[in-house]
């Protein structure tokens, strides 16, 4: 099977150098693929030293566009799964190996790690716990399932998804419509119990204004999209 | 209205007229989108000259002074052409992000190519 990990980074120069050595020593047979999304810091250039593959936007396009690129290498050069791993550290590579093998099974078309499954020393806030409610709530409307980390950008997938991901995939804050878009095209998806890390380096990316903007507009998108017919 | 009034409206009209066909003439202003314009100018025009035909539309929908219709339909107007702004620019963010994708991958491809050729196995 061949696999490709893809790494969405925009200025992560403090951790990436750290993410691709761990990727690279729990899932030794996969390629790597940095998706620099108009970084303003070395972070292109410690993708380069480390020899990974690379592509580089030529400006900052948001971390929806970024993985839909790597998703569109992926497809297009024939990888047969590919996995979204966060450059800031927060994703422990030692799950690389559970997170492929419900794939590898054939038991699911995508699979998300989620840090609520166990009880894995995740230190959650107040806001960050009502937004994962929140979304919970959405996706449990929107397909009948129960997911109980819906945020999580730590995934794998299968070539459908790949077809799917590459076709349509939001610009911003896209892993919950993601989510429910595979499930409107009948994929199968499966959480897998992981820990984060709390950040390692930068800054998180979401204050309380863009919380709000991002709950509200995969609302909007959702209950809109849900008119759409379905191709 | 006054005779005075009436001269600057198609004037004013004329002006627009104008401007817009020199627009399109220095190619600032596409064809397609300048129908709209042609026809928003045409109108003043035809208003200016003609008007009875604002009085006898504004006594017909009931507004109680002319120029409340005026304003009426000039604000209607404008948010749907903010509207079809707004659409104009979904659009071409959508298309622009799958060209720069595009051309990312291309680079790639090339630079793949570039190195075996420099390297040939």
């Amino acid at each position: 099977m061949k696999t490709l990990v893809i790494i969405p980074v925009f200025n992560e120069e403090e951790t990436l150098r750290g993410v691709i050595v761990g990727i690279r020593s729990y899932l030794s047979q996969a390629d790597v693929l940095v998706v620099n999304d108009g970084s303003t810091d070395s972070t292109g250039n410690i993708a380069r030293e480390e020899e990974v593959l690379v592509l580089e936007h030529p400006y900052n396009m948001g971390i929806g566009a970024t993985m839909q690129t790597g998703f569109l290498y992926a497809l297009r050069s024939g990888y047969d799964i590919a996995i979204q791993v966060d450059g800031d550290g927060q994703h422990h590579p030692e799950f690389l190996p559970s997170l492929v093998r419900p794939l590898l099974e054939g038991h699911c078309d995508l699979v998300i790690g989620s840090r609520y499954l166990s009880d894995g020393g995740f230190k959650s806030t107040l806001p960050r716990k009502l937004g994962i409610t929140f979304f919970r709530s959405l996706v449990w409307i929107f397909t009948g399932k129960r997911v109980t980390d819906p945020t999580s950008g730590f995934r794998a997938m299968d070539r459908k998804t790949l077809e799917l991901f590459s076709e349509e995939y939001p610009t911003d804050y896209p892993e919950v419509e993601a989510l429910i878009s595979a499930y409107n095209k009948g994929l199968h998806f499966q959480e897998i119990p992981v820990t984060m890390r709390n950040r390692q380096g930068g800054a998180s990316s979401i204050g309380i204004l863009s919380a709000l903007y991002y709950m509200v507009k995969v609302t909007l998108s959702i209950s809109i999209g849900s008119f759409r017919r379905v191709k | 209205m006054g005779i005075r009034l009436n001269l600057f409206a198609i004037i004013g009209s004329i002006i627009l007229l104008l401007v817009i066909l020199e627009l399109i003439r220095r190619r600032y202003l596409q064809e397609r989108y300048s129908l709209v314009w042609i026809i928003t100018g045409a109108v003043f025009l035809l208003l200016s000259i003609r008007v009875d035909i604002l009085y006898r539309i504004s006594n017909f929908l009931g507004f109680s002074i002319p120029s409340n219709a005026l304003f009426f339909f000039g604000v209607l107007f404008l948010i749907l052409i903010v509207l079809g702004l707004s659409v104009i620019t979904s659009r071409l963010s959508v298309k622009n992000k799958i060209l720069a994708q595009e051309v990312v991958l291309l680079k790639k491809r090339v630079a793949d190519l570039e190195k075996s050729l420099r390297s040939p196995e």
